[in-house]
């Protein structure tokens, strides 16, 4: 009797801390194949840093799929403000109108999906993969298929942003992913707003009636998530100094929904936690990280990737599932 | 031996920590109605479950028909003598009547459906329970009643021994009821037996032969039903004390005019309805499925925004296109259909309570969490909720503790008009009263109620007045003092009953 209640216990908690499990168990197998080039310093900064525009845009995806949605264009989303954002600092060569062009964009961008999904109820999918569409399509236009370079007197101080390093030893992509986990985190858990965000998705019917302004959360959710999205068009664009219409943020949104569900966010929305969404962005990275190591072609990642998405998710549902 | 069809013996059944059923016997006469009582969460339906084998027991012994079955048996192994007959029916309203009743085991002929057949045998089940009903019937055509007989027929059609009736009557309308009763009857007579799941202490007093009484996984009470049972004596068992239902109702003096409406309609809902709610009053509002009760006060509340007509609210007309109007006018409303409408399942019980201002509970941008929790102690208090940690999960707690989870988040915004819809839906005896006595008590204090039911003696025990609608239109009001069951049921049905007479 007793054996079987602590087993259920067991396996609750297991389900409820899935993503913990899948980090930990990949983690350890990346000691083991690799051992100390994998836990050197310079590799766990590594896999940090190349994770980190993803892990940004993740933590809004969680958000975004609580509420019930999911947003698939933030890739080309990425792509389309990155050629504004130069365009913005090329032009005017000051950060902070940049930053200032970034942010308005950001928030356009995000109330007019919100709008379009909570108001209009055209469903999430059908609403994204049409902007999706649109932002790749427009940012081609305007640079006719090709990439647009930071220039000007300003763009050291602009480069700076991703390849400055925090005392001198943390690279910055890793500091701002950290800070905005950070905020992300504070609002999900401690503001009414990211309650709210909670309720909607998982009751939508109920929270309306309990007087919770549905539009207004939803449009709310997808508007931090371009905001993130932004931010991290903004750390990409300024690591590298450019930006390519055809191939910048391609099929990022497939990473960040991918982080956000091996962490245990529900498709179905009202469950997720930004915690541990950052382990799902981590236990992506470890995957790439290895088989970068151990030399896998390059062409095969992408299976091997999948399939670790597959195989993650289907042991939530049988751990969550004996909940019952 | 053979005496019982059903035998059940010092069954129990734990999950995780928490154990429901604590060693229950149970016993069931061939060709008898046997009522399984017991307030909500006491364990009456893990026991008919574990019986049916839907879920498995702990610990027991079950004989069916003599036969010794598994306690953790597997649901094909038993299904068959015994059928469950779930509140929620389980008829597909796009199938006629016999494509329903031979759902998953269609008659075949070389691959092809056979029809004349399934027909044939269809008719054969309903002529033997005696009812009158051409097997094409689409099933969306029925009323209630009938889709409950078409349930019964498959369960009969299957050769159940048992069958297990979970609150068969709820939906029914009293002339339904009596229509499914006389089946039952004629079915008792032809030696099935029925466990009858019902919180309708008259009518278990009215067609059961023995009855069984659940408290907290425990059979605290079972015997025949003859003449020296009362339903104050099967109320008593459930609840373990005198339930006093006389002493609820408090005169008040009704204050000024809090909400009005003139000819308010809407298409195809309700056409011209007048009402007037005063500071303090409760009033109700009943009726049978379909008067429209809930679309007018959903309306009011201000889920619809084309309606025609007025609504004042403190004698300010009011444009009720958002429920933020609401809000704003301290009007609250506790849906019905607690399930869909109310629980909002992935927070816990006290992030459901406060919801609805957990944006006023601040202290600078976040969530206050130490106000937050005193709050809801509060409700917890106050309410009387059992429950063990409010950060458990509000699905973790019982039907009538949800509901009072869900009254405290009607209650948190401090309104001065509360609808009520259905507010004792699903809820046992004993929270039951617990509800009716703190809307009593808030009326008191000067909170004004419309409360929307089914059961006229809800009403009856409840309100100051009492409006019936019937399809849409309001038929009658009557003050507390004019008001009885009877006359409230002729209004409901339209005065077809006196037609009948």
């Amino acid at each position: 009797m007793k054996a079987k209640v602590k087993d259920r216990d067991w396996k609750k908690w297991a389900g409820d801390n899935s993503a913990l499990l899948a980090f930990a168990a990949l983690f350890v197998l990346a000691v083991i194949l690799q051992g100390r080039m994998f836990l050197s310093f310079n590799n766990i900064i590594n896999i940090l840093r190349n994770n980190a525009v993803i892990g940004i845009i993740a933590l809004g995806m969680t958000l975004v799929i609580i509420t019930g949605g999911i947003d698939l264009s933030v890739g080309s989303q990425l792509a389309f403000t990155g050629v504004i954002i130069i365009q913005v600092f090329n032009q005017t060569q000051s950060i902070v109108l940049t930053l200032a062009a970034g942010v308005v964009m950001a928030l356009i961008l995000g109330s007019v999906t919100g709008l379009l999904v909570a108001k209009f109820r055209i469903p999430a999918f059908i609403t994204t993969l049409g902007s999706m569409s649109i932002y790749r399509s427009v940012a081609q236009y305007w640079l006719n298929g090709g990439g647009l370079t930071a220039a000007g007197d300003k763009l050291d101080s602009y480069l700076s942003i991703s390849n400055s390093k925090l005392f001198g030893v943390i690279p910055m992509p890793i500091v701002v992913w950290i800070v905005c986990a950070v905020i992300v985190y504070l609002f999900a858990q401690h503001t009414a707003t990211g309650r709210h965000i909670y309720a909607v998705g998982s009751n939508q019917k109920a929270a309306e009636l309990a007087t919770v302004r549905v539009v207004k959360v939803k449009c709310f959710a997808y508007s931090i998530l371009s905001l993130l999205v932004v931010i991290a068009a903004i750390v990409e664009t300024s690591r590298l100094g450019s930006v390519n219409s055809a191939s910048s943020g391609s099929s990022y949104e497939m990473d960040a929904i991918a982080a956000a569900v091996i962490g245990g966010t529900s498709m179905a929305g009202g469950k997720g936690k930004i915690g541990f969404t950052v382990l799902g962005t981590l236990t992506l990275g470890i995957i790439n990280n290895m088989m970068n190591l151990m030399g896998v072609n390059s062409f095969l990642v992408d299976a091997i990737k999948g399939a670790i998405i597959i195989v993650a998710v289907l042991l939530q549902m049988v751990l969550n599932g004996s909940e019952k | 031996m053979s005496d019982y069809v059903v035998q059940m013996k010092g069954i129990e059944k734990s999950y995780g920590k928490n154990e429901v059923l604590h060693g229950v016997d149970f016993l069931l006469e061939k060709g008898s109605i046997h009522a399984l009582l017991g307030e909500n969460g006491t364990g009456k339906t893990t026991l008919m479950n574990i019986l049916t084998g839907i879920i498995p027991g702990n610990k027991g012994e079950i004989a069916v028909d003599g036969r010794i079955m598994q306690v953790n048996g597997s649901a094909v192994e038993q299904s068959s003598e015994i059928a469950f007959i779930h509140q929620e029916l389980a008829l597909i309203n796009d199938l006629n009547v016999f494509e329903n009743l031979f759902l998953g085991c269609e008659i075949k002929k070389s691959g092809k459906l056979a029809k004349k057949p399934m027909y044939e045998k269809a008719k054969e089940i309903l002529d033997m329970m005696d009812i009158n009903l051409d097997p094409k019937t689409m099933v969306s055509d029925l009323n209630a009643s009938y889709k409950q007989v078409i349930e019964i027929a498959r369960a009969l059609m299957k050769k159940a021994k048992v069958i297990v009736m979970d609150e068969p009557t709820t939906a029914l309308t009293n002339v339904e009821i009596e229509h499914v009763f006389k089946i039952m009857n004629n079915l008792r007579e032809q030696g099935v037996s029925i466990i009858f799941i019902s919180h309708k202490l008259n009518e278990v007093v009215e067609i059961c032969d023995s009855y069984t009484i659940m408290r907290d996984g425990c059979v605290v009470q079972a015997g025949k039903v003859d003449g020296n049972i009362t339903e104050e004596d099967l109320a008593r068992y459930m609840v373990g004390k005198d339930l006093n239902y006389d002493e609820l109702y408090k005169a008040r003096t009704i204050g000024e005019e809090i909400l009005r409406t003139e000819n308010l309609s809407r298409d195809r809902e309700f056409k011209d309805i007048n009402i007037s709610v005063g500071k303090g009053e409760i009033v109700g509002i009943t009726g049978l499925l379909g008067d429209g009760r809930f679309e007018l006060m959903s309306t009011v509340y201000g889920c619809n925004k084309d309606y025609n007509g007025k609504i004042y609210l403190h004698n300010m007309e009011c444009k009720m296109n958002h429920v933020q109007k609401a809000k704003k006018a301290k009007v609250a409303y506790l849906p019905r259909n607690r399930k869909e409408n109310g629980i909002i399942k992935d927070l816990s019980v006290g992030e459901n309570a406060t919801i609805s201002i957990i944006d006023k509970i601040r202290k600078g941008l976040f969530i206050s969490h130490k106000e937050d929790r005193k709050l809801v102690a509060n409700y917890v208090q106050q309410l009387n909720i059992k429950v063990k940690d409010t950060d458990d999960l509000i699905t973790s707690l019982s039907g009538g503790n949800q509901q009072k989870v869900m009254l405290a988040r009607a209650l948190s915004s401090n309104p001065e008009l509360v609808i009520l819809d259905n507010p004792t839906q699903g809820v046992d005896i004993g929270a039951k009263l617990e509800i009716y006595s703190i809307i009593m008590k808030l009326a008191e204090q000067g909170v004004s109620f419309v409360v929307l039911s089914s059961e006229a003696h809800e009403v009856l025990m409840l309100c100051d007045r009492i409006y019936v609608m019937f399809h849409g239109e309001m038929r009658k009001e009557f003050s507390r003092e004019e008001a009885n069951e009877e006359d409230i049921m002729i209004a409901a049905t339209g005065g077809t009953i006196q037609e009948m007479r």
